[in-house]
């Protein structure tokens, strides 16, 4: 039985449809996020588990209890919420103890779970300050911790981390990842960063418009998106696409067309790991395809070039340089190759990638 | 125009606006502590002896400590129900939707829009009828007709500024409406409700029309006692001014303490 379980779910602001028939199910433990572009309503989706918004139609269970229409309090679960939320007028020490305080738990008790949460969380010498005098990492950590003593069944976090500098946000990211692991509780993880998303889930939800476009692992997501929508999102930086015709049909293997193609042909093989690697049969000679190239997977080579693109500009990253490079039509490509190689605007650019790291998606941009 | 002399012109208006402000409470102390021949001195006399003569005559007299009493119960007794009533529809005006919402709002407002001297009459035969003239509780309950508007408008905008999250927030942790309301908008709320209170009470303490309607003997508040020194063929000035003085006294005092609350709520909302 799922501990999680949506069926369905719909959520409506008068005719205008906000979340569409989202149903999945997580297990007990799970860390599962959801992404997807500001404004797909991935935060109506939380804050309907929570039970702040009303549930228009499917059915929510938790822990293998309905609770579509339950308040709230007695779902058991606790939230971070993107602005904290932290009451301004309560010390930390307040704020973390007010749910226990609701719980009507006796004082000592309310006292050890606070202390507890505080020395997960390093903000023991904290406890006496008000929210203004912390700073914005020091407030996420007591708003992390005010849902910690709780000792819900189900974490929610509705982009936690979107109010932090860089630095703290990793290092907040991988504290949470450890809070995770220590605590073992579920925990469904709102963001619409999918450096996020990646590194934290255990399965990534990825959202369009209300509804779910597919769920899967990071690397189920990385290796065989099902269409040019999640290949675009999951991935940084973000896929190349290149439209192409399909000039040879073999068993396992496509010959394309694109005239920034070396000979104008490009040979693509089953990807290793992708979904559909049996599928690729079904295509046919003439049909219009996209083809999804990820940046990592391009490499300058002079020997076996498989494209040739223009150089237009370079981004050295330190460790790896980012080059942006032109077909002989069409967008840009980026290309991500270690160290730092020469190149100038202008130069030609041999450019090869592996039959077998080629994504290759139909005219409606679902994935061969 | 150089700063500097932007600055003296500057300096010069606040003189002439506080002297043109400041005059009639000057006039009013100074009055207070003259004798009666000083007083009616004309051209009028700057430099005077200064007697306690009109203080110790209007605190001899139990018509004034009288009334002043009548003004502190009345006074308070507004304030504090105005406050205890209107924070509750604040809050429901500012985070509920429920039918008739826009048309209570509108009353509220509307409310202030009539002119009291309109309803003095209605309100006089009203009070009557219902044999209430002369009570405390008549001068409560149109005072709180009055002040109630002004402490749901002033607080159903303070309470809007409230992030929404905390109260959501606070339903996850398991707090009910009421808790939500008592342990998170109330004290978040204090500086709106404060301001509230102010003009509440100093309103009530300065109106005169219907405490002069609605009160024979018993009840007069302070104004209306302040006034009625005017009648008969001599205007003791003195009696007057000292009454005068001891009435703005405690709301000056009230609202020196609080100025700091009052600013702040009057600005607030202007961020939005
Ligand atoms: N109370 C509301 N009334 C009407 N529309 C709303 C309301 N709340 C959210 N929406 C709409 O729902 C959509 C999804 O919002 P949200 O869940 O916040 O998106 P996300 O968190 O993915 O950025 C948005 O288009 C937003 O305008
Ligand atoms: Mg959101």
């Amino acid at each position: 039985m799922a501990f999680l379980s949506l069926d369905g779910i719909v959520k409506r602001y008068g005719d205008h449809t906000v979340v569409d028939g989202v149903g999945f199910r997580a297990e007990k433990g799970e860390f599962i996020v959801f992404v997807g572009p500001s404004g797909c309503g991935k935060s109506t989706l939380l804050r309907m588990i929570a039970g702040l918004e009303e549930i228009t139609a499917g059915t929510l269970a938790i822990d293998g209890r309905e609770v579509t229409h339950v308040e709230p309090a007695a779902r058991q679960v606790a939230m971070v919420f993107q602005s904290y939320a932290l009451y301004p007028h309560m010390s930390v020490f307040e704020n973390m103890a007010f749910g226990l305080q609701m719980a009507k738990m006796p004082a000592d008790e309310i006292r050890r779970r606070v202390e507890e949460a505080a020395a997960i969380l390093q903000i023991g010498p904290l406890l006496q300050r008000k929210p203004r005098q912390l700073s914005g990492g020091q407030r996420q950590r007591v708003a992390i911790g005010r849902a910690i003593v709780r000792h819900p069944k189900l974490f929610l976090f509705d982009e936690p981390l979107s109010n932090l500098d860089a630095e703290l946000r990793t290092q907040m990211r991988i504290e949470i990842a450890r809070l995770h692991q220590k605590l073992g509780v579920t925990m469904v993880y709102v963001t619409h960063d999918q450096i996020e998303a990646m590194t934290l889930a255990d399965r990534i939800v990825v959202l369009r418009a209300g509804r779910i476009e597919q769920v899967g692992t990071p690397s189920e997501l990385y290796d065989a998106p099902v269409n040019t929508f999640v290949a675009g999102f999951i991935g940084s930086p973000r896929m190349n696409f290149l439209p192409a015709t399909v000039a040879e049909a073999a068993e396992d293997r496509l010959t394309l067309t694109h005239p920034s193609f070396v000979d104008g042909r490009l040979v693509a093989a089953p990807r290793r790991g992708g979904a559909r690697v049996g599928a690729r049969g079904g295509a046919r000679v003439g049909d219009r395809v996209t083809v999804g190239l990820r940046p990592e997977h391009l490499a300058l080579d002079g020997a076996a070039p498989s494209l040739r693109l223009r150089a237009e500009m370079t981004e050295n990253l330190g460790g790896s340089t980012q080059i942006y490079a032109r077909p002989a039509d069409g967008e840009a490509l980026s290309i991500l190759t270690p160290g730092r190689p020469a190149v100038a605007a202008g130069d030609e650019l041999p450019v090869r990638v592996a039959p077998e790291q080629i994504y290759l998606f139909d005219g409606a941009g679902l994935a061969i | 125009m150089t700063g500097r002399s932007a600055r003296l012109l500057h300096a010069l208006g606040l003189l002439v606006t506080l002297s043109f402000t400041l005059f009639p409470f000057y006039w009013m102390v100074s009055s207070s502590l003259k004798e009666q021949a000083a007083l009616l001195a004309s051209p009028p006399v700057w430099l005077f002896r200064p007697t306690l003569a009109n203080y110790a005559e209007i605190f001899a007299d139990q018509k004034v400590s009288g009334a002043i009493l009548n003004s502190l119960i009345v006074v308070c007794t507004t304030t504090f129900l105005a406050v205890c009533l209107g924070t509750p529809a604040a809050y429901a005006l500012a985070r509920f939707e429920f039918r008739g919402k826009r048309d209570l709002w509108f009353w509220f407002i509307s409310n202030r829009m009539i002119s009291p001297i309109v309803l003095a009459l209605p309100v006089y035969l009203l009070a009557l009828q219902v044999n209430l003239l002369d009570t405390h509780l008549v001068l409560i309950l149109i005072y709180l007709t009055f002040n109630l508007p002004i402490v749901i408008w002033i607080c159903t905008d303070q309470f809007r500024s409230i992030p929404r999250d905390l109260e959501q927030a606070a339903r996850l942790e398991g707090a009910d409406q009421f808790t939500i309301f008592r342990r998170i908008y109330l004290p978040l709320g204090v500086p709106g409700i404060a301001v509230s209170a102010i003009f509440s009470f100093i309103f009530s303490w300065n109106e005169l029309l219907y405490a002069l309607v609605l009160t024979r003997r018993q009840v007069q508040t302070a104004p209306v006692v302040a006034t009625s020194f005017m009648s008969g063929y001599e205007l003791p000035w003195g009696k007057i001014m000292a009454t005068g003085t001891v009435i703005v006294l405690p709301v000056t005092l009230f609202a020196l303490a609080v100025s700091r609350h009052m600013v702040r709520g009057l600005t607030m909302g202007a961020t939005k």
